[in-house]
């Protein structure tokens, strides 16, 4: 008797702690934050122009190797934009062709494109969220959530 | 006098034909909202990478943005959206194509808020789907202010919903645009 008690006691903790370990696992997995891109590893290290090059070439290729992949990227500053709401975009590739790599600066990190120059050479790390072809504005890829990465 | 004349008023068409008839941005700004008044949160996501022309002659309009750029503030909810919604794998692009209907109500040359409808073809998730919406332009020092609101069904573009969270995300998201288009030079 005093057995089965005993087992039916264990029983009962253990359905609670994993029930406890499940709802702890949801609430975090439903709260978690996005990495923060400066903490992550780059999967390659390219340089703007030849970046650039190859979703021209290859769109679909390009997308398949790149895209949703940690991108730095290392070039010459065409520009920062600044838009009305005070987010950054630092563009950068070859002054001589109208498509850029176009880096859209994550949050956190947005302040520290305030002091981006153009024509200095620069090293970006972000997400390649793709390639956005147009004839007449030139053809861009696109990283997002960007920080400066200066060191390779 | 005859040839003066002449000369300034080929100068003055050339210039106005070759200048400032289009508009555009890269950074356009596309915010994406499926929330319901059962959703237990804001279900909400903002693309800053749009690019949109607007050619101030025809009134044709375009827009083009890529749905991995759309940046959820819950990572989550991102990986949701992008997985299982839209696919942005499969189908990496969104575009629009259209045109201001009622074009020859708005004066590009001077400061004004002008109200447009707006007709065209939407594409997203593979699927074309036309749509209409009303829009605001303002201009202002030769830069123009687009905005519009609009819905969209998600089940026209073939977005499907898992029941389970079926009544926690809206059947139609509110697409909001917000572009300050810049005369394209050249």
């Amino acid at each position: 008797m005093k057995r089965k008690k005993k087992i039916i006691l264990y029983v009962i903790l253990s359905v609670l702690v994993i029930a406890g370990a499940a709802a702890i696992y949801i609430y975090k997995e439903y709260n978690r934050a996005h990495k923060d891109t400066a903490k992550l590893k780059a999967d390659y290290t390219v340089n703007a122009t030849n970046f650039v090059n190859e979703f021209t070439g290859n769109e679909q290729a390009a997308n398949k190797k790149y895209w949703d992949k940690i991108i730095h990227v290392d070039g010459f500053v065409k520009s920062v934009d600044k838009d009305d709401r005070g987010f950054y975009s630092i563009i950068i590739g070859d002054t001589a062709s109208m498509s850029s790599v176009r880096c859209s600066m994550d949050s956190i990190h947005n302040n520290e494109a305030a002091t981006v120059k153009p024509g200095s050479m620069i090293g970006m790390k972000g997400i390649c969220s793709g390639f956005n072809a147009d004839e007449l504005l030139g053809s861009d890829v696109i990283l997002v959530r960007c920080v400066i990465d200066q060191k390779k | 006098m005859k040839n003066k004349f002449l000369i300034i008023t080929v100068a003055v068409l050339i210039s106005s034909s070759s200048f400032g008839q289009k508009y555009f941005t890269k950074t356009g700004k596309i915010n994406f909202d499926a929330t319901t008044a059962s959703s237990p949160e804001k279900i909400e996501g903002i693309n800053r990478t749009a690019t949109c022309v607007v050619d101030t002659k025809t009134g044709n309009m375009q827009f083009a943005l890529l749905m991995k750029g759309f940046e959820f503030e819950r990572a989550l909810m991102e990986e949701h959206f992008n997985e299982n919604y839209v696919e942005s794998h499969k189908f990496p692009k969104a575009e629009f194509k259209g045109a201001i209907s009622n074009n020859e109500a708005v004066n590009y040359s001077k400061d004004g808020a002008y109200i447009i409808k707006v007709k065209g073809k939407l594409t997203m998730h593979g699927e074309t789907k036309d749509v209409e919406t009303d829009g605001k332009l303002v201009i202002q020092n030769g830069k123009i202010t687009a905005t519009a609101d609009f819905n969209v069904l998600l089940a026209d573009f073939k977005v499907s919903i898992p029941g389970l969270v079926a009544d926690k995300v809206a059947k139609t998201a509110k697409i909001s645009v917000t572009c300050s288009l810049e005369p394209l030079k050249g």
